[in-house]
């Protein structure tokens, strides 16, 4: 390995109009090796990726290439500096021949195609990829068209291949004949980027990982010198409350509030099951945690017990009647509530005022409506109540959702929720990105909602959360639950071994 | 939020500004005083009563179909179909006031043509918005094709049923006084299609920021998904939104043909649904604000009118200047898109680095 590193990514920052995608987010590829980007979703891994592939333009720092400082504008710069990269939905124009798509933009003037396929052929057969240069690429399986992206990145010669994600469409065994490509493309001397948030398949390609959270790096290590738990300690974050749980010996003598028999949610387009045959039940009074790095399927689960999504098959139950023919509305006035965890795209309408997002989800009811007007009187001194009871930082109710800090819109949407939810809250994330002293807030309202006799669904990927907070813990993982225990029952290593797709005991579970 | 409202104003008031100063270099190519015809233009505007309420009558259709367009606006939808709703409520109108007058005492029949009026221009617009739900059709592209379906029905009816007796034009029988709007100020044209207009408003003002149906339209318009989660159905609310707009700008075309016309010619007023858009924008979709927009274009279309008449000035230059101003305020429109976009980024660095 040269000193001088292939890419030197130098303290990138990028901003979106309200978010921060990365911040001062800097590291080096060599040649040669694979890098693993490591992250949650929304870690900000496919940002940094896009900027330095000129998709995006970073408002802050420098990238170097072989230690020259370089302007990466659009992609077309970045291929002539030999970066390509392979986004997530593959950019094939679908009507086209494997040639035609990968000489595409390479090509001037007349050529002969035969030629063309012929290259296309050897540089196939070099690879092992078995492509016919003439088949069209909409008739391809996927597996076999991400080939053909990554064909067309080894005919522009690249000497760094970027790859979003790319097991998440392929079956286990293209996902395998992939990792083989990997490690030969880099024995090439080529470097690769791998961005997954699959601990597994690090493990199995990386040279190099680099951990990313909320738009920082937060670990950047060698896989000889690491190991699982460390690294989802550090994807997943540190402990953030210290908090122990406390035994509540009468959580299963109350009656049951939530029940799901056999739930499924099936994606017709990508053929696969974003949730599959779950079960479970919670009684007033208990709270039910589910753990799983996230992206497993637990937004899918809560949108079908608030009703947003759909079911495919399966029953919910709600204090014993069936309620799931009901839509989002009618589980409201039913007393489920729900704090989603992109906040400020489900939860909260940011460009309303605070009175306005109070009565979000009570519009249709008549405690709010006075002769057909909206009582804003009272409507007002009730936001008014609950800025004073959740101690929001905010002007006051006619401020903008918009205008406040993320732990002030969570309490926001906190303080609407508990209200609706007089029988079910489903929490889904409800502390993530929040400062240690909004987090402490927040827990204390869902143990005091426990108290008063809610079935309460916490969904987390900090373990410690979970831990402090559920009678129950749940795993997820693909979808699936993998087991439900009692708290104590398993320690959090054992628990972490399960949300990354291991047994308790350490060995790979069978879900797929 | 005062910052976003100075940048709505500064931002009109350089798009009109623009608009005129565009329209007067082109002036210069005719030879004549750019500076001289503006003067003639705002100076005509006050001769006489008769000028100073005609500027209200011209606003009272503009009105109606900004309303249309601010309306599904305020739902995230784009309504570029009031032209085609306007005519859809003029013949609606002078069908059933052909039918009724006479037969029924006046009043009595205005108050029914005007509900007939909004009942047919609410199915159209309804339509589009149930297409809209139903099969996630592309709303602007079928709202903007509804208008020459909604042209070519009345050029038909013109040609046919509503014909006049005499048969020469494609123009109806002149209307009975009896179904005339009535007019509320002597020796003007002033009717109270006007007071109609006005009330539409205030009353489309109600509806969106005081009632909770208002309330939901809104939510969709601001966050659609956050909406949907809160159990309120878009579906629901577009099909809703686009039969209040179709219904607006239908009472467009009853207060033309019943206060102004008083009989439905063949392609009267062809702008009335575009110029509608550009008021709505300037107005940011705010149905107090569009009552003044309104009367704004009102004046410059009056004033422009007795331009051309006074100076030998051809008259669609005119329409050139209408033209411009307005593209130049839905060009602001953008600006201030890029401003907020700008201010919100800079907002998050500051936060960021300190």
């Amino acid at each position: 390995m040269s000193n001088v590193p292939l890419i030197e990514i130098s303290n990138i920052s990028k901003y979106f109009a309200k978010v921060i995608a990365n911040q001062e987010v800097s590291f080096q590829i060599h040649k040669g090796e694979v890098l693993c980007l490591l992250g949650e979703n929304g870690a900000g891994k496919s940002t940094i990726m896009k900027v330095l592939y000129g998709l995006y333009k970073a408002d802050e720092g420098q990238i170097l290439v072989n230690g020259e400082e370089k302007e990466i504008n659009s992609p077309k710069d970045a291929i002539a500096l030999g970066i390509a990269m392979i986004q997530q939905h593959f950019s094939l124009v679908q009507a086209h021949t494997v040639t035609e798509n990968i000489i595409l933009g390479n090509v001037h003037g007349r050529f002969n195609i035969q030629t063309y396929n012929k290259i296309v052929a050897d540089l196939s057969a070099r690879y092992g990829f078995e492509i016919e240069p003439t088949a069209v690429v909409k008739e391809l399986p996927v597996g076999v068209q991400q080939k053909v992206e990554i064909l067309k990145a080894l005919y522009q010669n690249t000497q760094l291949l970027i790859m979003d994600e790319p097991t998440a469409v392929l079956t286990p065994q293209e996902s395998e004949s992939l990792m083989k490509f990997v490690k030969q493309n880099t024995q090439e001397g080529k470097a690769v980027v791998f961005i997954t948030h699959k601990l597994r398949e690090v493990m199995e390609v990386a040279d190099h990982i680099v951990v990313m959270r909320n738009g920082r790096v937060v670990g950047d290590l060698r896989k000889d010198k690491t190991n699982e738990l460390e690294l989802s300690r550090l994807m997943i974050g540190k402990e953030i409350t210290n908090r122990t749980y406390i035994e509540d010996p009468h959580f299963n003598q109350q009656p049951v509030a939530l029940e799901l028999q056999n739930i499924s949610v099936r994606d017709p387009k990508e053929d696969m099951y974003r949730i599959k045959e779950i079960n479970f039940q919670v009684r007033k009074g208990e709270i039910l945690g589910i753990a799983g790095v996230s992206g497993n399927g637990q937004n899918f689960l809560c949108d079908a017990i608030s009703g947003y999504q759909k079911l495919d098959t399966g029953k919910i139950l709600l204090n014993g009647v069936d309620i799931s023919d009901q839509n989002a509305r009618e589980r409201i006035q039913k007393g489920i509530s729900y704090v989603p965890s992109d906040r400020q795209r489900y939860g909260l309408i940011l460009s309303m005022k605070l009175e306005e997002n109070m009565l979000l989800k009570s519009s249709f009811e008549d405690k709010w409506v006075n002769r057909g007007l909206i009582d804003y009187n009272k409507l007002e001194a009730y936001t008014n109540d609950k800025i004073r009871e959740y101690d929001v930082k905010a002007t006051g109710p006619d401020s903008l959702a918009g205008s406040l800090s993320g732990g002030n819109q969570q309490k926001v949407i906190l303080a609407r929720e508990v209200d609706i939810g007089s029988e079910v809250i489903i929490f889904d994330q409800p502390t993530r990105g929040l400062d240690l002293g909004a987090i402490d807030h927040i827990q204390r309202i869902i143990l005091e909602e426990k108290k008063k006799g809610k079935a309460i669904v916490l969904i987390s990927t900090e373990l410690s959360e979970i831990f402090g907070l559920s009678d129950r813990i749940a795993v997820m993982y693909k979808g699936e639950f993998v087991g439900v225990y009692k708290n104590h029952e398993l320690d959090t290593q054992k628990i972490g071994l399960l949300m990354a797709g291991y047994t308790a005991e350490g060995g790979k579970t069978d879900v797929q | 939020m005062s910052s976003k409202f100075r940048d709505l104003l500064v931002t009109n008031i350089l798009a009109v500004v623009a608009g005129l100063v565009v329209s007067g270099l082109l002036l210069l190519f005719l030879g004549k005083n750019p500076l001289e015809a503006m003067g003639t233009l705002f100076g005509s505007l006050f001769r006489d009563g008769y000028t100073v309420a005609d500027i209200f009558v011209k606003a009272t259709p503009l009105m109606f179909t900004a309303l249309a367009f601010g309306f599904t606006f305020k739902a995230n939808l784009f309504n570029i179909g009031a032209q085609g709703q306007f005519y859809l409520g003029a013949v609606t109108a002078v069908g059933f006031s052909l039918l009724m007058e006479g037969r029924l005492p006046g009043g009595l029949a205005l108050v029914l043509i005007a509900a007939l009026t909004i009942l047919a221009g609410g199915l159209w617009g309804g339509l589009i918005g149930w297409l809209k739900a139903r099969f996630n059709a592309n709303e602007f592209l079928v709202s903007m094709m509804s208008t020459y379906v909604a042209l070519n029905m009345m050029n038909y009816a013109l040609r046919t049923f509503l014909m006049e007796t005499k048969a020469e034009y494609p123009q109806t029988n002149p209307l009975d006084t009896s179904v005339w709007l009535p007019i509320f100020i002597p020796r003007t044209r002033l009717h109270i299609g006007f007071i109609l207009a006005v009330l539409a408003c205030v009353g489309i003002w109600v509806l969106l920021y005081k009632t909770p149906f208002g309330f939901r339209v809104r939510a969709v318009g601001n966050n659609k998904d956050a909406a949907e989660m809160a159990g309120i159905s878009s579906k629901q609310i577009y099909i809703a939104a686009f039969f209040i707009s179709g219904a607006l700008a239908a009472l467009g075309g009853f207060s033309e043909v019943n206060g102004v016309q008083h009989m439905l010619v063949q392609n009267f007023n062809p702008g009335v649904g575009s110029a509608g858009i550009g008021i709505a924008i300037l107005a940011n979709g705010d149905p107090i604000g569009i009552i003044f927009a309104s009367i704004l274009f009102g004046a410059l279309q009056v004033g422009g009118n007795i331009m051309g008449q006074l100076s030998g000035i051809p008259s669609s230059i005119i329409d050139l200047m209408l033209g411009f101003v307005m593209v130049f305020v839905i060009l602001s429109y953008y600006v201030r898109e890029v401003w907020e976009d700008r201010r919100e980024k800079a907002r998050l660095k500051k936060a960021v680095n300190l």
